[in-house]
């Protein structure tokens, strides 16, 4: 069902391309907003030591991570420089130079010649004209300012320069390799669920994004599922992290057959593609039907927590990625989006959830929102001290059905810390973890039902 | 989102179109305008009850557009413009192309000045130069050699110059040549075995929309029985308008996820910034002029644009155009049944229901807890009904305002404003009407006493004793009625854990798991109830 979209095959007719226009880019993008950019051409190398200056690269290129190879040249040293050509640099590099300057008359528009020293340029340039000392354009009238050159080490970009000693004079081939932040991508599923037969359609894509500040033409591209940046995603300010509900329920144990860069799994584009800046690009790279798919009610309480009011349950879908009942392929991080056919038969958007990367075979079971006829009102019956550090807790929970069908909620009850017990419940629970006991409770149809238990705690 | 079979990118459709279908040579197509819409417009998913703002639509809506579109054989670049600007690029599903797409863009480097001149950057280019005399422009040819932090340096035959620092009119004649758009632009590269001509649906979400349900709630005047109408009323902040749209809202809270904003390109003017232009005759600009600047710079919003329309009255109870509710899985799905245009900048009311004469309880209420600072208070009035058949309600009814008016004199006038929260069929509803000075609650701690028990030496911890002590509690709460008739009060206590209630002079009942004392005051009168509270208190003395 998973189509090979990328081939590899591919690369072999694209390479005459690249080398009819010798210069040849190949990206690879992480996750975590980093990428490997390998910019293969053929440079001429004179005998000797000489300066060689890369000005097309990445914007952010993080110079520290340059490396520049080609046959019989030793680097002498790698030089980045971000000195930029603009008006007040070129002025205050003309200090103690001289420059002409063209007085235009206001009324006969007649233009006299000077020859004026710069003298400084703080706050305004003062310039020594023969013998007399001017502010540049003191009276507002206006002056040309003409400089005979721009400064050797004046750029229009940051500019990587490369000192090398060639062995011998002649073209070859070079490859400059190097990090850069700015580009990133991610993946979005699109399910479409289908309530009569119970499953979802998925399509994949992986979404590439860059805002390095530079275009990449023709480049051969390479996403790897993974992020080995580690000074990524921390400190995004949160005093303390809320704790998510898992969606991955089974990591699943199958290998499939894509390719693979230590523990990430690799994702090529089939052809050569250009990243423009600022571009936002999608490619797809799955896309399965009849998947069976689960559609569920979960409500999660907190210990001791009580309400007023009826809170919805959560809707949950659930679905496997497993080769014979599932999706059949290992999911990049990324967001689902879950669509159901409305009475025209329109497809409409019903909620999304974040998933993380996850291997194949998993059952993946995602919230896409609150149900709104499905609720739950969490009520801490009564609270006794047994004795002078135990204490008794009766829960019930009211659970009440809107629907015309019957539904079941896996009611959840959190906080059970420490050695607390059930000692009593009006139905069987399972432990889901070590602090959370689940219940699954059925509610007829326009009907409610309601659930009892007494925990015994201490503290 | 309709099915869609396998695209022609595995290995056997690459052979030999591949190196020649290279993304530079695509034709550029635009897909024309829709000629069919459909709006869905979501609510803010983080408010659950209360009114949409205007000036801050933090809803969502899902667009699909179908549109005609003609590609020739090969591979072209269909783009589409015109779609919202508030566009999530990454949702966009785009179904009705035979096969080949080959990849999804969203570009968002936009025309601008300052693009021009980036794009510009290094090539030749003219320099006007404008005589102010004579009105004559001198075109001078030129190299732009940099436009980096904002300052303009171009060389011409004369040597090097900076842009508009000799006080002289100058400017560039630009080429329009591979410019970006005016609006960031969404593009499919697709690729055609034959030329094909149909109908394509792009769908998308799009930020910028929200919606909410607006009550007005009409008090029979023996405060019995009330009329519940309500509006939809959805607005759109987008640039982009929908006209002819079918138009739905879903109401249920749907997840979403936090997700990275696409790139922007704020784009910008040519600053031509200078080497430092001081003369002699520059003192310091003073502090009151700058604040002068700064605050005429951010010009506010009127207060009246940003309140949501106001809350329409109904003319005729059951002529008018209603939506059509639907379930859609566990949300609700109303359809405005004509279509209509969802304009841009614009709020838009359509009926949702009307039901007469429901029968509701007027009653008090008041929360009592144990250690209350305060000794004298105001109650609150409420409304309480049931979402059922028998109470002429018994329909979905989402989150939104509810003003409640009181008839007077003939005349409707407003009683209070509060808010509502997704209720479901028989579910309680209540509407608050605010605090009633009329209905004042006097609490007065009557007795309290403090048992002793003897101290106990902990077995595990040496020489640190326990001392549990039973606390008891008397609570007198008076409520005086100003009202010239009875009324109905419901007092609700929350009690410290383990404390217990174990005498009043009152029916105890329960309501959500709470103590609840329900009392007839009479009308410009007291009532007076007695309870007695029980808990323990430890400590340890060391």
């Amino acid at each position: 069902m998973r189509l090979a979209l990328f081939c590899a095959v591919c690369s072999f007719y694209l390479a005459a391309n690249a080398a009819a226009a010798d210069r040849s880019l190949a990206v690879t993008i992480y996750n975590g907003n980093l990428a490997l950019v390998q910019d293969r051409r053929d440079i001429d190398v004179k005998e000797g030591r000489q300066r060689l200056e890369f000005q097309d690269v990445s914007a952010q290129i993080r110079p520290e991570t340059v490396t520049l190879t080609a046959a019989d040249i030793a680097i002498v040293e790698q030089n980045f420089d971000f000195d930029l050509l603009t008006p007040a640099k070129l002025m205050e590099k003309a200090v103690g130079h001289e420059v002409t300057i063209v007085r235009v008359n206001p009324a006969t528009g007649a233009e006299t010649r000077e020859q004026a020293q710069v003298l400084a340029t703080n706050g305004g340039v003062v310039l020594k004209i023969g013998q007399r000392i001017e502010v540049l354009r003191d009276d507002g009238l206006p002056v040309r300012v003409i400089f005979d050159k721009v400064p050797d080490n004046l750029r229009a970009r940051p500019t990587l320069s490369v000192t090398v000693t060639g062995a011998h004079a002649g073209q070859r081939h070079a490859t400059l390799s190097y990090l850069t932040p700015g580009l990133g991508w991610k993946a979005d599923y699109v399910a479409l669920f289908d309530e009569g037969s119970g499953k979802i359609d998925v399509q994949g894509w992986v979404t590439l994004t860059n805002s390095s500040g530079t275009t990449y033409e023709n480049a051969q591209t390479l996403l790897v599922a993974g992020s080995p940046d580690e000074a990524g995603d921390s400190g995004q300010g949160n005093y303390r992290p809320v704790r998510a509900r898992p969606t991955l329920q089974n990591p699943g144990t199958e290998s499939g057959s894509r390719e693979r860069l230590g523990d990430y799994y690799l994702y090529p584009l089939a052809e050569r593609t250009t990243i423009a800046d600022l571009q936002t690009k999608q490619v797809s790279f799955l896309d399965v039907h009849g998947i069976p798919a689960e559609h569920g009610y979960e409500f999660q309480n907190r210990w001791l927590a009580t309400s007023d009011t009826a809170l919805s349950a959560r809707s949950v879908y659930s679905f496997s990625s497993s080769a014979h009942a599932g999706l059949g392929d290992q999911l990049p991080a990324g967001i689902l989006r879950f669509y159901m056919r409305d009475k025209r038969g329109d497809p409409q958007f019903i909620g999304e959830s974040r998933i993380d990367h996850t291997p194949m075979g998993s059952t993946l079971s995602l919230a896409t929102g609150d149900a709104f006829d499905v609720k739950v009102k969490p009520i801490v019956a009564k609270r006794t001290r047994i004795s002078t550090f135990d204490w008794q807790t009766d829960m019930r929970y009211e659970l009440s059905n809107a629907l015309p069908r019957d539904v079941v909620v896996k009611v959840l009850q959190n906080g059970l810390w420490g050695d607390t017990r059930i000692t009593a419940e009006s139905q069987k629970s399972v432990r889901r973890s070590a602090d959370t006991a689940q219940w699954a409770v059925t509610v007829p149809a326009n009907g409610t039902a309601s659930l009892t238990a007494s925990f015994e705690s201490r503290y | 989102m309709r099915p869609r079979r396998a695209m022609a990118l595995s290995i056997c459709a690459c052979s030999g179109a591949c190196a020649s279908a290279s993304a530079a040579f695509a034709a550029d197509i635009t897909a024309e305008s829709p000629v069919e819409l459909a709006v869905t417009v979501y609510r803010a998913p983080a408010r659950s009850s209360g009114s949409i703002r205007l000036d801050d639509l933090n809803g969502f809506a899902l667009i699909s557009e179908t549109r005609m579109v003609r590609l020739p054989a090969g591979v072209s670049r269909l783009r589409f413009d015109g779609v919202a600007d508030g566009i999530e690029a990454q949702s966009a599903i785009i179904t009705g192309l035979p096969e080949g797409i080959m990849e999804k863009n969203r570009d968002a480097k936009v025309l601008s000045p300052s693009a021009l001149l980036a794009a510009t950057a290094g090539k030749s280019v003219e320099l006007l130069r404008t005589n102010r005399k004579t009105g004559r422009t001198d075109r001078v040819p030129g190299t732009i050699l940099s436009d980096a932090e904002g300052g303009v340096v171009f060389r011409t035959v004369d040597g090097v110059e900076a842009l508009r620092c000799s006080g002289l009119p100058e400017s560039f004649a630009f080429e329009l040549d591979g410019v970006p758009s005016a609006q960031p632009s969404l593009s499919v590269l697709v690729r055609t075995p034959t030329a094909v001509a149909g109908k394509v649906t792009l769908s998308y979400l799009s930020r910028g929309f929200d919606w909410a349900a607006d009550y007005s709630a009409t008090l029979s005047p023996d405060e019995r029985s009330m009329d519940l109408g309500a509006w939809v009323t959805l607005a759109n902040s987008n640039g982009t308008g929908f006209p002819s749209a079918n138009t739905q809202v879903v109401a249920g809270r749907v997840n979403r996820e936090h997700d990275a904003v696409e790139p922007i390109d704020l784009g910008g003017p040519i600053l031509a910034l200078c080497w430092p232009r001081g003369s002699t005759s520059d003192s310091p600009p003073s502090r009151e002029l700058r604040l002068a600047q700064v605050s005429a710079g951010s010009s506010m919003m009127p207060a009246a644009m940003m309140m949501a329309a106001p809350r329409l009255e109904r003319a005729t109870a059951s002529a008018q155009q209603k939506v059509v509710e639907e379930q859609l899985g566990d949300l609700k799905l109303y359809r405005v049944p004509e279509r209509t245009t969802v304009a841009s900048r614009q709020s838009k009311q359509v009926r949702l229901l009307d039901r007469a004469a429901i029968p509701v309880t007027t009653l008090y209420r008041a929360e009592m807890t144990t250690d209350d600072p305060r000794t004298s208070f105001a109650a609150e009035r409420l409304l309480r009904t049931v979402n059922d058949k028998a109470n002429n309600l018994g329909l979905p009814l989402p989150s939104g305002s509810v003003a409640v008016f009181s008839l007077h004199d003939g005349q409707r006038l407003l009683l209070h404003e509060s808010t509502i929260r997704d209720l479901t069929v028989n579910e309680e509803v209540e509407i608050g009407l605010g605090l009633s000075p009329d209905v004042h609650v006097e609490v007065v701690h009557e007795q309290v006493s403090v048992g002793s028990a003897p101290a106990k030496l902990l077995p595990l911890l040496p020489g640190v004793t326990l001392r549990t002590a039973a606390r008891e509690q008397v609570e007198r709460v008076q409520i005086g009625n100003a009202r010239s008739e009875p009324i109905q009060m419901e007092l609700r206590v929350a009690l410290y854990d383990g404390a217990r209630l174990v005498r009043a002079d009152h029916p105890l009942g329960s309501k959500n798991g709470r103590p609840t004392f329900t009392l007839a005051v009479p009308a410009e009168g007291t009532a007076t109830l007695r309870y007695q509270i029980q808990y323990q208190v430890q400590s340890t003395v060391r």
